[in-house]
């Protein structure tokens, strides 16, 4: 992890990568949250509402979109402040980043989604 | 001397392009049987709007395809369209998610098109419509985050081949989500519309 200060790298691109990466995962584990308990479903649907224009209408989606939203942003704002003057490992970064996206994508094919429930007793 | 010029032109070719516009759309305007376009629905504006920006982030995402193409193999670019261009595209997936909620709420209706999938057949909706819901969120970061880069970065990207190549996977992922979504919608939209 080489540093460099005063210097624009990778760092920046890594964690604005690494964030949204991060956002999607937390998209997909909230959706197999939602999907395994009724309670979680109903407290991602109330987060939703917190401030969502029609949530009432859009269901636990509303939550869903929130949680995934603060998540990147929130994650893209710290990450940006470690990377901002460093770089990680390029070709790691990037391994973690497809791989991050693989399983965001794989756990919400509803075959997979309830396979998981299925599997881990929801 | 010559930059005056060169401004002096640009104003030309605006104003031209303005004028066309509102002409084109004072014709579709006086021309155009609003109601048959639209449909009988009641929330045909609202579907009309998230099918218009859908088209848009079509064309852009499209175009964020054919720039990856050459950042990854390092030919020609100009990183100023880049830059209007990427941010074009982030607009129009936040567009799109935007109406795309709003007409998420009758399709979730009692008689809306979920109660008749989950009635006639249930797999459309319990796959590939909740499929398509959250691949069309996968959209907005990544098309924010090729937006942010590409603007940050600017003419630095000629620099650094590893960025090229970051920028050139969020655009073409954004691509893949974008055909995902975009299709399962337009099949499921003309089995049932809301």
């Amino acid at each position: 992890m080489a540093t460099k200060p005063n210097f624009e790298n990778l760092g920046v691109a890594q964690a604005a990568i690494l964030a949204a990466m991060l956002g999607l995962l937390a998209l997909s584990l909230v959706n197999l949250g939602t999907e395994m308990s009724d309670a979680f479903k109903t407290t991602v649907h109330n987060i939703g509402k917190l401030w969502m224009p029609g949530a009432q209408g859009i269901g636990p989606y509303s939550g869903k979109e929130t949680i995934s939203l603060l998540v990147w942003l929130v994650s893209w704002f710290l990450l940006h402040g470690i990377l901002r003057t460093k770089e990680w490992n390029a070709q790691t970064v990037l391994a973690i980043f497809l791989v991050g996206i693989a399983i965001a994508t794989t756990l919400l094919w509803p075959p997979v989604t309830h396979w998981a429930v299925h599997s881990l007793g929801g | 001397m010559r930059g005056e010029e060169e401004k002096s032109s640009q104003a030309v070719i605006v104003s031209i392009l303005i004028m066309m516009g509102a002409i084109a759309a004072g014709i579709l305007f006086v021309s155009t049987p609003a109601e048959k376009l639209l449909g009988e629905s009641a929330y045909s504006v609202r579907s009309a709007f998230h099918g218009l920006f859908a088209g848009i982030f079509m064309v852009t995402v499209t175009i964020g395809l054919y720039q990856a193409f050459r950042l990854w193999t390092g030919t020609t670019f100009n990183v100023r369209e880049m830059e209007v261009g990427s941010i074009l595209n982030a607009a129009a997936c936040f567009l799109t998610i935007l109406f795309g909620n709003w007409i998420y709420i009758p399709y979730r209706s009692t008689g809306g098109p979920r109660t008749h999938f989950l009635e006639t057949a249930p797999e459309i909706h319990k796959i590939f419509f909740e499929f398509k819901e959250f691949t069309a969120l996968f959209t907005l970061p990544l098309a924010v985050v090729a937006a942010y880069l590409i603007c940050r970065y600017g003419e630095k990207l000629r620099e650094s081949e590893r960025l090229r190549e970051i920028v050139a996977l969020l655009l073409v992922l954004t691509f893949f989500y974008f055909i995902v979504a975009f299709g399962l919608g337009a099949a499921i939209t003309k089995l049932k519309s809301v």
